[in-house]
């Protein structure tokens, strides 16, 4: 019961730090350099297409009536005709959303678990070769350049080895084919997915590592720690069941913290990736100054970040007893 | 204060991964300084406009390019050198603004009433959810092509909350210490006491966050300008990638892919080693000592 | 045929500084159903002799000399797998309440049936179940607050559930470190006769290792005063409250308010505490010692036997 109030409570804190940002975007839309009109109107349209356009939008309004426009349409899932492709933003945002789910969810679930692991291990051989190696090896992978490792996967797997595809999320050739059957198509996928899940898994799972590391440390110190030695438990009981399950805590806080960083380095692997999502569509929008698209892409990304951090949370609920509301 | 850094400097000399940092900086360092002199060497050496007139395109490192040539004839070399002098620039600049808003922030959120500490942070927060670079990039639709200049304000603006949630933290513990009570007593002003007595206090912490925001600044403008929305007068290392990356030299120039990265990813690193050995300065239970019965 | 039986025995650590003896030629015998007060200031090397016989002295630690002979057996010489055997079924450990020393993360019976689990192979769910319960019933919480976590626990319920928990496996003997420091008196009260009770009950030996002589008189039958790494006095609870005789003890005595004598406040004295790392070759009360002559430091102090039943290590109380 408790939990559905407080996911009740940060639904609403959702929505209004979304609706913040929403009233920031408009005013920056509004307000920058430039005219707005040509912002929001493709200027190839047609001139009764953009006359509907602007009326639609309220252009030609005062600006209090225009952001009145903007929550309308905004709340009826019109964000606008992007000028690149031609058709309504909405279900272009929709068709990259699965992707980039698929790609960065599955990359931080991996990370994150093999971070805990790696990171319990390596604080039990605390001085030894192999902790010293791991910790060097996540330390090092930590301040690797995404762009840069991307590049490196792609030159050496991809073109060097030819093991995997150089760029995309599926071979088109066997999406077309009718006779292609589900196994085939998700094998595709799979096949695809390796490289960039494993530079988005190189990146994140030192810091997730090297925290574990220290927090088992700590941990060991406690005077539970002591009891269950105390209790004659073998060494391996009292890592896996007591110490491990209070390290991991601050891990998962640390997930939550840093989501907004790990899905910008979702836009950058998706792009060198070419892998059809939303931060690789936000950077095309970007530079093709296709606003309408730009813009509900940033705004569905900040919606990601939002209910990522709120699910987070509630892991974090569940997994510690102590956690009140 | 020089005893304490005094102090300070013994026992960060210790630590083997503070040695190592404080190393590789210094080489940077050193690269960066070098990036003034090699125009003077030879014009063809200046990393935008400096082009061999032997040589239009890319080629391998040879005596007269140490790391070869780039796709219309720039030495790799140079532009690293100034991608060095790029990157402390950025990195520290972005890194002090930030640290600067933050403490700032954290100080005033940490002494103040309920009312506008609530208020500042839920601002952080709000900032804190906002991935920096995409929304760096949002902007840059808006505003056109940006200057570094810009892009260091930016950076420092979206990356202040981090630091001020600690600020504020340690500034609500030292609010209840008595010589915060003895300088209300003596009449001294809010304004005095933050920064006569608390700031000092908090200034430690300052500085080594200062370090990691250095390292995410860095990484945020060389992303930046690998997705093309850089500077394009400035020559940094994420702009090498990019050239790298768009003309296509991705697989037949490792002389010209491998640098700029494996300098990005140093520099993160000697920085991150530099402040975790000053955490092991400023917060004594870090260091090795064998605890007694 | 004692119980315990602790000869000689000498553990230090290791730390920067040098080698820190903490605990130097202790020894003791403990007969089973009885009760021993180790008494002494905060590091005087009490709590490291529970830790020497639990075998859990941290990894810079080292036993220098000595044996731990427990039912025969030298638990000094034993292989830590014959020691996980011995922890808890044989000898168990009350930790302070205040002390984190329930895991935040489990539930507290879970905790307790891991306890019985550990040492039982054959033992059905149910069985370990009734087991859990009835300790519960021992000691006094009711049976609805079973599964709770321990932070929704009081102080008190917290000492209570680590009794029981130190009972799961009916030891034969059970080492209190400082049970009842955090605790307010009634509580205090509540948990000493818990104590005493189970020790009456079940024949279990306890050892309680304290700062505080009072609560250690209420609940021992012998005590045993440590300073300084060493053990200065020892004998029943009864010889050494009515004739103490290392000035120690009579200054540890003195330092309580009663209300059938007239109080002698003792003159304070700002000493350090005594350096374990290079401990005088003599006594090492001297410093603080009223009745102290320029031999004492010099010559290692041996003990002096008032009465069967009662020792002292000082050349003073011949």
């Amino acid at each position: 019961m408790e939990i559905r109030k407080f996911i009740f409570k940060r639904l609403i804190e959702i929505f209004v730090i979304f609706f913040v940002i929403l009233t920031v975007l408009f005013l920056l839309f509004r307000l920058a350099p430039g005219d707005p009109v040509t912002r929001m109107v493709d200027p190839t349209m047609t001139p009764e297409d953009a006359a509907h356009l602007i009326a639609q939008l309220g252009l030609d309004q005062p600006i209090w009536l225009q952001y009145i426009y903007y929550l309308k349409n905004f709340f009826t899932g019109n964000f606008g005709i992007s000028f690149h492709y031609g058709v309504a933003v909405l279900s272009i945002i929709l068709n990259r959303l699965p992707n980039t789910i698929l790609l960065f969810s599955t990359s931080i679930l991996l990370s994150a678990f093999a971070g805990i692991f790696l990171g319990k291990i390596a604080s039990w051989h605390k001085g030894k070769k192999i902790d010293t190696w791991m910790t060097l090896g996540a330390l090092i992978c930590h301040t690797l350049f995404l762009p840069w490792l991307a590049l490196i996967m792609i030159w050496i797997f991809g073109f060097h080895i030819g093991w995997f595809p150089l760029n995309g999320m599926i071979a088109p050739e066997i999406w077309l084919d009718s006779s292609s059957g589900f196994w085939l198509k998700f094998l595709d996928i799979a096949h695809h997915m390796v490289l960039p899940l494993a530079t988005l898994f190189l990146i994140h799972f030192g810091s997730y590592l090297l925290l574990m590391r220290s927090s088992m440390l700590d941990t060991l110190k406690e005077d539970y720690i002591l009891t269950a030695r105390a209790k004659g438990l073998t060494e391996k009981v009292i890592r896996n069941h007591h110490a491990a399950p209070n390290a991991a805590l601050p891990v998962v806080t640390s997930v939550g913290i840093s989501l907004a960083f790990s899905l910008s380095g979702g836009a950058l692997t998706e792009t060198v990736f070419s892998w059809p999502g939303i931060g690789r569509e936000l950077v095309f929008a970007v530079s093709n100054s296709d606003y309408p698209l730009a813009q509900a892409s940033f705004l569905l990304i900040a919606t990601v970040v939002l209910i990522s951090n709120l699910v987070v949370d509630v892991l974090y609920a569940y997994l510690d007893p102590r956690i009140k509301y | 204060m020089v005893e304490r850094f005094l102090e300070g400097w013994s026992v960060y000399k210790e630590n083997l991964i503070g040695k190592i940092g404080l190393t590789l900086l210094v080489i940077f360092a050193l690269m960066a300084l070098c990036s003034f002199f090699t125009p003077m060497i030879d014009p063809m050496y200046h990393p935008m406009t400096g082009v061999d007139p032997q040589i239009s395109h890319s080629t391998s490192p040879s005596w007269r390019h140490w790391l070869g040539t780039d796709f219309i004839g720039r030495d790799i070399f140079c532009q690293l050198l100034a991608g060095a002098r790029i990157a402390f620039m950025v990195g520290i600049s972005a890194a002090f603004m930030s640290i600067f808003l933050g403490t700032a922030i954290g100080m005033i959120a940490g002494y103040s009433r309920k009312f506008v500490d609530t208020l500042l942070m839920r601002l952080a927060d709000m900032i804190m959810v906002m991935p920096t670079l995409l929304v760096v990039l949002i902007l840059s639709s808006l505003f056109g092509q940006l200057n570094i200049w810009t892009i260091v304000l930016l950076i420092a603006l979206f990356r202040w909350p981090g630091v001020s949630r600690v600020i504020r933290a340690q500034t609500l513990s030292l609010k209840e210490r008595p010589f915060i009570e003895a300088a209300k007593v003596a009449g001294a002003s809010h304004f005095r006491i933050i920064f006569r007595h608390i700031m000092p206090n908090v200034l430690p912490l300052s500085l080594l966050y200062m370090t990691f925001r250095v390292t995410s600044a860095i990484i945020i403008e060389a992303a930046l300008a690998f997705l093309g929305f850089g500077d394009p007068s400035t020559v940094s290392w994420g702009m090498m990638l990019q050239w790298v990356w768009k003309t296509g030299h991705m697989f037949q120039a490792p002389y010209w892919l491998l640098p700029p990265g494996i300098c990005i990813s140093l520099l993160t690193l000697s920085f991150y080693m530099l402040g975790r050995a000053m955490e092991e300065v400023l917060d004594p239970r870090l260091r090795k000592e064998v605890v007694q019965e | 045929m004692a119980l315990l039986t602790v000869k000689n025995l000498s553990v230090g650590y290791l730390t920067r500084k040098g080698f820190l003896k903490s605990v130097q030629g202790v020894s003791f015998t403990l007969d089973q159903g009885k009760s021993l007060g180790i008494v002494g200031e905060s590091g005087c090397g009490k709590t490291t002799i529970g830790m020497a016989l639990m075998g859990l002295l941290p990894d810079n630690a080292a036993v220098t000399d000595g044996e731990i002979l427990f039912e025969d057996q030298d638990l000094l010489k034993m292989s830590r797998k014959e020691i996980r055997q011995v922890r808890w079924k044989k000898i168990a450990m009350i930790f302070q309440a205040a002390m984190n020393a329930l895991n935040p993360v489990h539930r507290v019976s879970e905790q307790i049936s891991e306890a019985i689990l550990a040492h039982h192979t054959d033992i059905s769910e149910e069985a370990v179940m009734k087991q859990v319960e009835s300790l519960f019933d021992l000691v006094g919480i009711p049976l609805d607050r079973m599964r709770d976590y321990p932070h929704q626990y009081s102080g008190g319920m917290k000492q209570r559930a680590i009794i029981a928990m130190a009972l799961a496996c009916h030891p034969s003997l059970i080492i209190a470190d400082e049970p009842t420091t955090a605790l307010d008196v009634i509580v205090q009260d509540q948990i000493l006769s818990a104590i005493k009770d189970f020790q009456n009950k079940l024949n279990i030996s306890v050892i309680f290792i304290s700062h505080d002589i009072a609560v250690v008189a209420d609940v021992c039958d012998n005590i045993g005063i440590m300073f300084a790494g060493q053990l200065v006095e020892y004998g029943r609870i009864e010889d050494v409250f009515n004739a103490p005789m290392h000035p120690y003890t009579i200054s540890l005595l003195a330092s309580y308010l009663t209300l059938d004598k007239d109080v002698v406040q003792p003159d304070s004295y700002l000493c350090k505490p005594p350096d374990l790392i290079n401990p005088t070759p003599g006594c090492r009360f001297c410093e603080r010692c009223t009745v102290a002559e320029a031999a004492c430091s010099l010559m290692t102090p041996e003990w002096v036997e008032i009465s069967p039943t009662h020792k002292a290590l000082c050349y003073q109380c011949k």
